[in-house]
């Protein structure tokens, strides 16, 4: 029987990989999407101002993983 | 007398299966998409993007909610192009808000539970205004445009006028995805959302209560095309 589990832990770590791929992917789309019609802007501040946010959103997963408690054998009773 | 103290303590989040969070993530990953795509088609005045992100969020946790809207934009910035892409961040904060009032028990109550909603409409708001406003010059496509020009009509400027529209349309978003969530949550076995700490109903009222918050959520919409 499959016992595998997952927890905060693996949530938190899910998380922040999932900001990690956002960063990969915000190079390219910044460029695309200052080559739009519509869009003023050129790729830097796109690029600058995307990065800002998520630097936010990690600092914001730091925090969660500072008051997370880990404690699996508790957990698991 | 202390195994009777610690009881009463607040409750620790169990762990879940493995193979339970591996089916719910693609799962409310793809419920998101096909509410966003659907929005896009019938050009409705909301997303439609956040159902599965407030699902996951609650009955997994905030964190895997992210991971659910960080999916969600980067396959939809595929399908539909990368105006979606840093709308992401948005995703990211709203099953961050949904998770964190879930574990903190913000949601109980039904009252609390409509509040909820309209803190996570006005934090998503507040990632995504500077993102129309200094990115896409206040304007993406979407129905919201044609508010925000009224608003430019009247004499206010860019930020508020982004912002003013892009609350309204928020606000009826989110509390439509918090209750249609909270209908999904309710539909699921119990064992399955042992985490979820949502209003309780029986009988009729579990379908009555989030279909009162839709409705809600469907006059904000229509007061939302008057004013436009």
């Amino acid at each position: 029987m499959d016992k595998k589990t997952v927890g905060t832990k693996e949530g938190l770590a899910f998380g922040i990989i999932a900001l990690g791929v956002l960063m990969a992917f915000m190079p390219s789309a910044a460029q695309q999407i200052a080559d739009l019609e519509f869009v003023a802007s050129e790729p830097f501040p796109i690029l600058l101002g995307a990065t800002y946010v998520l630097a936010l959103l990690v600092i914001l997963a730091g925090v969660g993983v500072l008051v997370a408690k880990f404690d699996d054998k508790e957990e698991d009773e | 007398m202390s195994s009777e103290v610690k009881t009463k303590a607040a409750p620790r989040r169990k762990r879940l299966p493995l193979t339970y969070v591996v089916a719910v993530v693609p799962v409310a990953a793809a419920l998101n998409i096909v509410g966003g795509q659907i929005n896009t088609v019938l050009k409705l005045p909301t997303f439609l993007d956040m159902i599965g992100t407030m699902v996951a969020a609650v009955i997994l946790g905030p964190w895997w909610g992210a991971l659910v809207g960080v999916i969600t934009n980067v396959v939809s910035s595929f399908i539909s192009g990368p105006i979606g892409l840093p709308f992401a961040v948005c995703n990211v904060a709203g099953a961050l808000v949904w998770g964190y009032a879930n574990i903190w028990g913000w949601a109980r109550k039904n009252w609390s539970f409509f509040l909820v909603n309209v803190l996570v409409a006005f934090v998503v708001s507040l990632f995504a205004v500077p993102i129309y406003v200094f990115i896409f010059g206040g304007a993406t496509g979407h129905f919201a445009d044609v508010m925000t020009a009224a608003f430019l009509g009247m004499g206010q400027n860019l930020i508020v006028s982004v912002f003013s529209s892009n609350i309204l349309v928020s606000l009826a978003d989110k509390i439509i995805s918090g209750y249609v969530g909270l209908a999904i949550i309710e539909a699921l076995p119990e064992n399955l959302t042992s985490s979820a700490r949502l209003p309780k109903s029986e009988g009729l009222k579990r379908i009555i209560i989030p279909l009162v918050g839709v409705l809600i959520g469907v006059a904000i919409i229509l007061l939302f095309l008057a004013i436009a």
